[in-house]
């Protein structure tokens, strides 16, 4: 029996209503049957856009007033993004230069210049504050194996640092919150792109679905002859199994099972939304999300953590073609789901944000780029203090100030402090912001503060 | 001028398809079935039915009885000899008989090669070990190959005839594959242009030491990691020795192109260098070498992988990924040590025989003894559980081929189809819970979610109810089990369970899974024998207890 079955089996057992979903009884009578002292009111979420393979994010935002142009344009050669045709933005805050967004991403320039989108400058893996010279000289720790996919990956989802830690941050919000949760019928991390470090929890487990929803067993519904298979399939599940990975295996089934028909029931109810998304696999996972969002109440959700992806990032060759679909791509699925929290009545709690392997070389290798650190990331969202870009824009020269080599720009501020401003504006307490993101005390700024 | 191929030559491959590459000619069949003329009989081995069994899960696509009885009357080490003297069953020469009038070849066909080789390929160990090899050798047609699913074949048979060669000729053959050169983007790879910011790009020289042959650390002899005097892992390379590697993999593109700019899109043989294109510089490479400057590409070539080969990581690392392809997701740093060892002298003093690592694999005392604590062996591959369905149930279409539509939907993973070159799942993968607390890893636990686990069960029962011989309608190329022989037991679900699961299992299943599908054939209605086949079938392949290698 999951920890969520169980749950519900005791409570109803307490009501002495066996049979009666939880949903039927009163929210307060709930919230002591569980034992949970804090339970949300409100309802938050945050949507994890995940770019697989490292986004070459100096495309992404780049500067528009001609001196820094130029700088970047030198590094960039061929791989330049032409300055006539980047989308300007007109920040809040100014550093002198100016900026504009890669010309695909249109959607992206309305959300930022309406004060519903902010950039996140020259973002990355730190353990502690690092500059160039730091780095070169093997003076400060930082990440072990830095340039390399998975294990950079595996660095934005879990913070890890040098530490053995193996939940992601996501899933030790999930810990941290679950008392305040416990009314919830589904996890609170939901994936729509298979497991992911990012949303394991030491105590709390992540739930995997489809863009259609979640897949019901064949052969197990409700007549005679289905009943009866079903039940003889869930006995084998409930064995207790020698094998470790039966025991594994069956455990997941076994969520299956007792979500499938929980969450499709919830999603039955969902409005159709008018809002229009994208074909794109990325806008797929997101219209999901949108749908999973519309039913909280239904499956008396609080908070929730989402993760989608798209990859091809990885653009190692042929970027001038590729780059243009992968940034398109991503603007226009933030700006349809966006849309779509508008006219669910949510924007203000809902917050997305990308994360991706690392920034890539400003170095070309001829017709794309390598493996690099620091890179931009975008946050959208009605709670966004939004049209202005929150940390310090990198200097974009080869050799230059914030070059770790062959235009790897060392990040100017730490994927610790990025994920404690979300977690913080998600209901996490300050006391527990540096179990969320471990290296986060090394950091002055505990809070970037780019969410109300 | 256009200072670099690949980015036209991208274009043009998303153009060109494959029908270009159907047009040579047919190559040879696939191997003959094995000999009928048996030597006599050797001395009983002792393997009982069960032992069998266990040893085919992992050493095949799925125990049969006739292979099961082979085993045991060869024993284990002659079965293996046997099964790699057997001829390879390759994809190439398959698809090339299937010549689409007027089309291109598709990704179905070469799935059809794979499906068809692992299901009825007499070379059960080969095939194996070569899908082994394509997890950790990864390319794939999540990506602008799919246009070219004969040059993916190619790649494929490439792994399958070197699966029990030397490991340091499937590296060069790897690394001169086009479409890895596609992949990695080695192939149009150029030498520096420092006055435009441009240097060699550094896909492969990265995947090539990471993925596939020693790893981001150290290793000792057993697979631990070194660690240095503050506990550390120590990297096995740095940044600038990448670089050095990413220059030795420059100036190489289609073998017969016309010139480097003008590439011949030909798939089917090795890359060819031009040396206009090479960095002829001086490269730093593994522990502390150089390549001099002014050699071939060719020669930089031959030096660099030697470098790499000659790494001590190379042992415990290749030996460590193919365990956890074969038996087990967590073995003893001893057992990686004893299969290392033989990495490293095959006996013969050779090093990198991959034959006689995977003899070592199978024939370890830590693979070959039964079970104690649970926590040995590993789940088994989603697919691989459903080729076995189809050996054990000679699953077949009328028309002779395998056409299934986007396996990877409902199992997670396709043969050379996985989202990156990081495979379908991590070896190092922890399921939040008893295996993360445990300190142990379950792989292909990485696919398995609530969403794959609910689509592999669901295709598992259409494999069984709606694709029998029994089934009413079955259209040629439907693939079907036949379960005829066992519904002659359906009367006597007792006996018809016991034959059913000595077939599929050897006689494994526990009394709680032959319990189960006794209860549920019992259910079905006596004049539907299929259904009361299928009822029990369904419950045993989708059990928790079959979804493991034990």
């Amino acid at each position: 029996m999951s920890t969520l079955d169980r749950r519900r089996f005791l409570v109803n057992s307490a009501l002495g209503v066996a049979g009666m979903s939880l949903a039927h009884v009163p929210g307060a009578v709930r919230a002591e049957l569980i034992g949970s002292s804090a339970a949300f009111t409100d309802y938050k979420a945050l949507v994890c856009v995940f770019l697989f393979g490292g986004n070459d994010s100096f495309n992404m935002v780049v500067p528009r007033s001609l001196a820094e142009y130029n700088v970047y344009a030198a590094s960039r050669q061929n791989l330049a993004v032409a300055r006539d045709i980047l989308l300007p933005i007109e920040p809040l805050t100014s550093d002198g230069a100016q900026y504009g967004l890669h010309p695909g991403m249109s959607g992206m320039r309305d959300l930022f210049e309406t004060g519903r989108a902010a950039v996140i400058a020259n973002v990355g893996p730190l353990i502690q504050p690092t500059t160039r010279d730091q780095y070169l000289n093997h003076s400060v720790p930082v990440p072990p194996q830095l340039f390399s996919h998975n294990d950079q990956q595996d660095q934005w989802q879990t913070l890890r640092g040098r530490a053995g830690i193996k939940t992601g941050w996501a899933g030790r919000i999930a810990d941290a919150l679950a008392a305040d949760t416990g009314a919830q019928q589904i996890a609170l991390n939901i994936s729509l792109n298979g497991t992911t470090p990012f949303q394991a929890g030491a105590r709390t487990l992540p739930y995997t679905i489809g863009t259609t929803g979640a897949p019901i067993y064949f052969g197990m519904t409700t007549s005679p002859e289905d009943r009866e298979r079903r039940a003889a399939f869930e006995t084998l599940l409930g064995e207790n199994w020698s094998s470790i990975f039966s025991r594994a295996f069956a455990r997941v089934n076994r969520r299956a099972l007792d979500t499938a028909d929980l969450v499709n029931a919830a999603l039955a109810t969902a409005p159709t939304l008018a809002t229009p998304f994208p074909a794109s696999r990325l806008a797929q996972q997101l219209a999901m999300v949108a749908k999973l969002i519309a039913v909280r109440d239904a499956l008396e959700m609080s908070r929730q953590i989402f993760f989608v992806a798209a990859g091809g990032f990885d653009t190692h060759d042929n970027q001038v073609a590729d780059q243009p679909n992968l940034l398109a791509d991503v603007s226009a699925s933030v700006a349809a789901f966006h849309a779509a929290t508008i006219e669910l009545g949510v924007a203000t709690q809902v917050t997305t944000f990308t994360q991706s392997d690392f920034g890539r070389t400003l170095t070309s290798n001829g017709d794309g780029t390598d493996h690099g650190w620091g890179g931009h990331q975008l946050v959208a969202g009605d709670a966004v203090r939004g049209r202005d870009i929150y940390g310090r824009m990198p200097r974009l020269e080869i050799g230059g100030p914030d070059d770790a080599g062959a235009g790897r720009i060392v990040p100017t501020t730490a994927v610790d402090q990025f994920a404690a401003t979300l977690a913080k504006w998600f209901g996490v307490a300050e006391t527990q912001l540096d179990l969320i993101a471990p290296n986060l005390p090394n950091f002055a700024q505990r809070d970037l503060g780019f969410l109300t | 001028m256009i200072r670099r191929t690949a980015r036209t030559l991208r274009a043009s491959l998303l153009l060109l398809g494959s029908a270009a590459l159907t047009a040579c000619g047919g190559g040879g069949g696939s191997a003959s079935p094995a000999d009928n003329n048996n030597p006599p009989p050797p001395p009983p081995s002792g393997i009982s039915k069960a032992e069998a069994y266990r040893f085919l899960d992992q050493a095949s696509f799925g125990p049969t009885e006739a292979d099961a009885q082979r085993v045991i009357d060869r024993g284990y080490a002659a079965w293996i000899d046997e099964q790699i003297a057997l001829p390879a069953s390759l994809q190439v020469p398959y698809m090339r008989t299937l010549t689409p009038p007027g089309g291109a070849l598709t990704p179905n066909d070469r799935l059809d090669a794979w499906f068809r080789n692992a299901t009825r390929g007499p070379d059960q160990l080969r095939q194996r070990v070569a899908f082994a090899l394509s997890e950790i050798m990864v390319v794939s047609d999540q990506s602008v190959l799919v246009n070219f699913p004969l040059g993916l074949a190619y790649y494929y048979d490439l792994l399958t005839q070197n699966a029990f060669g030397n490991f340091r000729e499937l590296m060069e053959a790897v690394t001169l594959n086009p479409s890895m050169g596609v992949y990695l983007s080695m192939l149009g790879n150029e030498k520096p242009d420092i006055a435009r910011n441009i240097r060699p790009d550094e896909n492969y020289a990265r995947e090539l030491m990471q993925l596939f042959t020693i790893g981001l650390v150290e290793l000792n002899s057993d697979g631990t990691e070194k660690l240095d005097g503050q506990g550390q892992p120590i990297p096995t390379y740095s940044q600038e020795i990448i670089e050095g590697f990413a220059h030795v993999y420059t100036g190489w593109t289609f073998g017969g192109s016309f010139a480097f700019q003008l590439p011949s899109f030909d798939f089917m043989r090795p890359m060819q260098a031009y040396p206009a294109f090479h960095a002829t510089g001086l490269k730093r490479v593994l522990r502390g070498a150089v390549i001099p400057g002014g050699q071939s590409p060719e020669k930089d070539l031959q030096d660099a992988l030697d470098n790499i080969f000659s790494h001590p990581n190379v042992g415990p690392f290749i030996a460590k990924r193919l365990i956890e392809r074969l038996t087990s997701s967590n073995p003893s740093p001893a057992y990686v040590q004893r299969v290392a060892a033989r990495f490293d002298n095959n006996g013969s003093g050779v090093r990198g025989d991959l034959g006689a690592v995977v003899r070592a694999i199978l024939l370890d005392a830590e693979a070959r003894a039964a079970p104690v604590t649970g926590s040995e062996g590993k789940l088994k591959e989603p697919l691989i559980r459903l080729v076995a369905l189809w050996r054990a149930f000679d699953g077949k279409a009328a028309s002779g081929r395998y056409l299934i539509d986007q396996p990877q939907v409902f199992f997670g993973q396709a043969p050379l189809r996985s989202p990156s070159v990081f495979n379908f799942f991590s070896p190092d993968y922890q399921p939040t819970g008893e295996i993360a607390d445990a300190g142990l890893v379950a792989p292909e636990m990485g696919i398995v979610t609530e969403y794959s686990a609910t689509n592999i069960t669901n295709y598992l029962l259409f494999s069984i109810y709606l694709r029998n011989q029994a089934t009413p309608g079955l259209v040629a190329d439907d693939i079907y089990i036949d379960i005829a022989a066992e519904q002659q037991l359906a009367g006597t679900p007792m006996a018809m369970v016991d034959r059913l699961d000595e077939k599929f299992t050897g006689g494994r299943s526990s009394q709680a899974v032959k319990a189960q599908a006794v209860t549920m054939a019992s259910r079905a209605p006596l004049n539907n024998p299929t259904l009361r086949v299928a009822e029990a079938l369904f419950l045993i392949a989708t059990s928790p207890e079959y979804a493991a290698m034990r």
